[in-house]
């Protein structure tokens, strides 16, 4: 085996190299730039102190948005994995039609975001879209559903919701197919109902699973912006900006370079600082309850 | 299983299949449509509620807009194949690795090297794009594909190694073991024994690969000029200040046209039972 | 070894002898440039779109002779050359880029290839590379309204292009917006203004003046001032006044905050706070740049615009520019105010409301702001304001290697065949900007009626005339100052703030943007637009 050891290395380095080479500039970069006064009229790298970080504290549409985020994303992923679980448990077996719904189901997380969320756009439309015209013709009254803060809240977890449930439904699904029969046998032997079944052995079963799939729509959640843009372009007023979105106005729209990479550098901190101590805690909660 | 949760099974499921198809069909109608069919409110049925005609259609292979979306398209196609390729390499040889042996650099411990490389995916891609854009204008790769490629598979490579660390965690040692003992170089081991039985993960990975290089807008938008563009580039061109929805819709049923086929080559996979492992 | 050399020297000798002679011979082409080749049209030949798609219009036009025609541009012989060019999305700009460069790319020989980028990436897009010192296009299509931030990567319109006839007719308002520093570095494709539109056949119709006189009783009139313009909207909105079946509504404005709603509240607020009396600045007291965004006048303006939220139709206050030509060119909304598109858009000749809409100068106020004596003025007449808003321009890159060919395609672009045809298609976004334009007779052949026609080029020459108007803030850093003012409209329409409480705001934003801009740099930008506002 000592053979092996030589080889550790060759294994590990050609991607972590690659990943670091590509990673330590940017990060370097943006923590330079964020002490920089950059902006469009001054592209260059000065050096202003912490002026941008002390500007950032009174930043209330920064602190909102993180607030909001927290919600959006922690709501629309929790929905997802319900959602994902119970269609994953429906055409998991016994099923007609199983291949169609399955692929049917996988489909919208192939999709381009930006893309999808355009045509989202036309379908919430309050006066020429169909979702107002439906609600109208079966006596409904027409919802504001990108003009007030509420409609629009629901507009946008609809749309990331039917984008990323596949992501849930394809981890669950694969799941559940790798279980192994004995469990189930022997909670049928014990006459166990299918609700206590479920809690008792298919859940449990599923924690390693549930725990992935969670932490990794979290991460892709956290930077939850297209849809924001094209959709409400984070209105009405500022009620439904994203951090994602907020730092593309200030460094991209705006082009303070400066003051949007201490905002990015604060933003990047708090989110491995969250999901570190909620994987943790997800780990810990599912693996007490498996017992 | 009783009648009332049969039938509030396929209600379920038909409920949520018309929520998945919605946007499908809507776009499709709307792709068939002109400022007419437009302006008055929803229409839906050709013929019955507006003139259908193929201008969104004609418009995105050459038509009047000057927007062709044909070279993007395969733009893209090389941009995604390139670099999941890529992305599969490097990412597996470092997943197997983390697998199989013990690493320490500095503080961090295999768990720590996996946690860096998700992390990634943590990253605003503001903070990535800025100081992508001066790598390669350094490296004289703006606006070219293999410049895209470099940083797409910055982009996929934590999701590779993600997938397939778990994986391999699930394939026995003694597979390994027993090649080696049979006098195999370890990369021979690696490449003979391990992945052959690891398609199904790689399957995965590839999937989650494609999806997401296919999707890139964010990068391959701000790092090129006019030389390369890509899918998404040319669908979003059409998002103007008066956007032509049919044409838009047009656009964007051809862009996803490639990776719908994708999930029906990964349902396959999945009703083989052929994925059961690679997410565990 | 230096055998060969001295033959490749002799072969490159040779070659740029023949350069010289065909220049000499050819004149008019600069150094690097080759022999002019044959023409490809006649001199006066008609020329009309029809053979690059069937929906253009049949219109056909003549080639009017001048060294931008088709007829000398087809003389130039750019092969084997390429000119990169970034334009707005297809089709707003981005259909007429991508038309014309096909169109040069076959005249000349030249390969032209054509971006075209959404409106909120079109800011980054161009002033990435710029800054970065990276040559990424040769020509640049975007807003006018960013030439402080744009002109120090820009090269100044040469000489013989501004004694062009074509560019001595670009009416005196739209030069002044090409100019920075006294140097024409943008290149003038196309007009905007902001003005009124309305149906005329229902402000005409003698039952509904009749109905609203008893409702009101008032006169039913195109509105001279926002508080008419207020009840009149209110007035019809929720009836079906159109008979279509389906509710109509008294106002379509462009409110979406990160779109082009800045442009909607500048129009609302040139009225109440540009007073003609006061000569030292709309937005800042040029003097000492304290920002005016928070003065009674403009939110007078904030506070009608947060009322005018019940005469919208339903997602009204999420209204990009296309949902706004929708909505009026569609025949939804009775009123609209911005620029020409949704005009132009109603009078397409598919168009369910094709003349029966007029065009009208901005609201005005009958009290206006007055801040060197801190009260209202009540002028003898309504105080009304014209705002020149930004418009599409064009320019040349200064590290483009291929300037003249560059010049050489926006002087194509705007000659006089191609822009006659241009501005009759609505969703091309070009709209008139030379005196040429200013002629009913041209748009009464385009299928227009009279009143129609003819209010429209009143509307529109009467705006030149005017010396107390309103431009955009010409200044760097204009993205961010607008970013925050559409930030603070978007949170009084929301009712998140009050009206003065969301402009304070904005005024504190302003001052810090200013600051770290630098003061000196904004205000002496901002003392140039203070000289076009007063005419």
């Amino acid at each position: 085996m000592d053979g092996m050891r030589r080889y550790k290395s060759m294994f590990l380095l050609p991607g972590l190299l690659t990943l670091f080479i590509i990673i330590i500039f940017p990060l370097l970069f943006t923590i330079r730039v964020s002490f920089s006064g950059w902006n469009v009229s001054n592209p260059h790298m000065d050096f202003i102190g912490g002026a941008n970080f002390v500007r950032m504290l009174a930043d209330h549409r920064f602190w909102a948005s993180i607030l909001r985020l927290i919600l959006l994303a922690g709501g629309t992923v929790l929905i997802e994995y319900v959602l994902g679980f119970a269609l994953a448990l429906m055409v998991w077996r016994n099923v007609r039609g199983q291949r169609v719904w399955r692929v049917l189901f996988l489909v919208p997380m192939m999709t381009t975001p930006v893309v999808m969320a355009a045509i989202w756009q036309t379908i919430f439309n309050e006066s020429l879209g169909p979702v107002n015209d439906l609600l109208g013709r079966v006596g409904l009254p027409t919802v504001q559903w990108l003009t007030s803060t509420g409609p629009a809240t629901v507009a946008l977890m609809t749309v990331e919701i039917w984008q990323w449930t596949p992501f849930m439904f394809l981890l669950l699904l694969a799941g559940l197919l790798s279980l192994s029969k004995e469990p189930f046998m022997a909670a049928a032997i014990d006459g166990a109902g299918p609700v206590r079944t479920f809690f008792k052995v298919t859940f449990p079963l599923m924690a390693p699973v549930s725990v992935t799939a969670l932490i990794i729509r979290l991460i892709e959640a956290s930077k939850m912006s297209d849809s924001v843009y094209v959709l409400t372009s984070g209105g009405p007023g500022s009620s439904t900006e994203t951090p994602g979105y907020y730092l593309y106005i200030r460094g991209l729209k705006e082009q303070q370079t400066g003051y949007a990479g201490s905002l990015s550098l604060t933003y990047l901190v708090l989110m491995i600082v969250t999901l570190t101590i909620v994987s943790r805690l997800l780990v810990r909660t599912l693996k007490t309850r498996t017992g | 299983m009783s009648r009332a949760y049969l039938t509030f099974k396929y209600a379920f499921i038909a409920v949520w299949a018309s929520f998945v198809a919605g946007p499908f069909v809507w776009a499709l109608t709307t792709s068939f449509k002109d400022a007419n069919g437009v302006q008055g409110g929803a229409t839906y049925l050709p013929w019955v509620d507006y003139k259908p005609t193929t201008r969104g259609w004609q418009d995105i292979f050459g038509g009047e807009g000057g927007v062709n979306v044909i070279q993007p398209f395969l733009n893209s196609l090389q941009i995604t194949v390139l670099a999941s390729a890529i992305s599969l390499v490097l990412g597996s040889l470092a997943a197997y690795g983390l697998s199989r042996y013990t690493y320490r650099i500095g503080r961090m411990k295999n768990a720590d090297i996996v946690f860096f490389f998700v992390s990634q995916r943590i990253m605003p891609p503001i903070v990535l794009v800025i100081p992508f854009f001066f790598l390669l204008q350094f490296a004289g790769l703006l606006d070219s594909i293999p410049g895209l490629v470099i940083v797409t598979v910055a982009l996929l490579l934590p999701i590779a190694v993600w997938v397939m660390v778990d994986f391999f965690n699930n394939i026995p040692r003694e597979i390994d073991e027993m090649a080696m003992l049979d006098g195999c170089h370890p990369f021979a081991a690696f490449v003979r024994t391990i992945l052959p039985n690891s398609l199904p993960g790689i399957t995965v990975a590839a999937m989650f690969c494609a999806v997401f290089g296919w999707n890139d807008f964010f990068f391959a938008f701000r790092l090129t000029f006019t030389e390369v563009q890509t899918l998404p580039q040319a669908v979003v061109a059409l998002n103007s200040s008066i956007p032509p929805w049919w044409t838009l819709s047009a656009a964007s049923l051809f862009g996803i046209s490639p990776l719908v086929l994708l999930a029906v080559w990964v349902e396959r996979y999945l009703s083989r039972g052929n994925l059961a492992g690679a997410v565990r | 070894m230096t055998k060969h050399r001295r033959a490749k020297l002799a072969a490159a000798l040779a070659v740029s002898a023949l350069a010289v002679t065909a220049c000499s011979a050819g004149g008019g082409g600069s150094g690097a440039s080759k022999p002019d080749k044959p023409a490809k049209f006649a001199p006066g030949s008609d020329i009309s779109y029809t053979k690059y798609g069937s929906n253009y219009p049949s219109t056909t036009v003549k080639d009017v002779p001048g060294p931008c025609s088709y007829e000398s541009i087809s003389k130039k012989d750019y092969s084997g050359r390429t000119l990169r060019v970034i334009s707005h999305a297809v089709p707003v700009m981005g259909e007429p880029t991508q038309l014309h460069a096909k169109q040069f790319a076959e005249l000349t020989g030249a390969k032209v290839d054509v971006v075209n980028v959404p409106f909120g990436e079109l800011y980054q897009k161009i002033l990435t590379p710029l800054q970065a010192g990276q040559p990424a296009y040769d020509v640049m299509f975007y807003p006018s309204l960013w030439i402080g931030d744009m002109a120090p990567y820009l090269a100044p319109v040469p000489q013989k292009y501004l004694d062009t006839a074509q560019m001595k007719d670009v009416t005196k308002a739209y030069m002044q917006v090409a100019t920075w520093n006294g140097k024409v570095v943008q290149y003038p494709v196309d007009g905007d203004r902001h003005y009124l539109k309305v149906r005329s056949d229902i402000i005409d119709s003698p039952k509904w003046q009749a109905a609203y006189k008893a409702a009101t009783g008032k006169t039913l009139e195109v509105p001279k001032t926002w508080e008419e313009y207020q009840q009149i909207a209110q007035f019809f909105s929720g009836k079906d006044w159109s008979g279509s079946g389906k509710l109509n509504y008294g106002s379509a404005e462009v409110t979406k905050r990160d779109d082009l709603m800045f442009s909607a509240f500048i129009s609302r607020a040139a009225a109440y706070a540009k007073n003609p009396n006061v000569k030292t600045g709309f937005f800042f007291d040029v003097d000492t740049m304290k920002p005016e965004i928070n003065n009674p006048g403009f939110v007078r303006a904030l506070t009608d615009f947060v009322k005018a939220k019940s005469t919208w139709p339903p997602g009204g206050a999420n209204f990009g520019l296309g949902d706004e030509i929708f909505s009026f060119g569609g025949g939804q909304t009775l009123m609209s105010y911005s620029w020409d598109d949704a005009f132009i858009q109603a009078q397409q000749p598919d168009s369910k409301i094709r003349n029966e809409v007029e065009a009208a100068q901005l609201p005005g106020a009958t009290q206006v702001w007055n801040r060197d004596t801190n009260q209202w003025d009540t002028p003898a007449s309504i105080n009304q304001v014209p705002y020149f808003t930004w418009g599409w321009t064009s320019a040349v890159a200064k590290d483009s290697k291929q300037q003249t060919m560059a010049f050489d395609f926006l002087c194509f672009f705007s000659n006089d065949a191609n822009t006659a045809l241009d501005l009759t298609i609505g969703r091309f976004g070009i709209n008139p900007y030379r005196n040429a334009h200013f002629d009913a007779a041209f748009w009464e052949k385009q299928g227009w009626s009279k009143q129609t026609a003819e209010t429209y080029v009143k509307t529109l020459s009467d705006m030149e005339k005017s010396p107390n108007r309103v431009f955009d803030l010409r200044v760097p850093g204009v993205n961010q100052y607008m970013s925050s003012l559409a930030n603070g409209v978007a949170d009084a329409i929301s009712g998140q703030k009050q009206p003065q409480q969301a402009l304070d705001d904005v005024a504190k934003e302003w001052n810090d943007i200013t600051t770290q801009v630098g003061k000196d740099k904004v205000q002496a930008a901002y003392r140039n637009v203070v000289a076009l506002e007063n005419g």
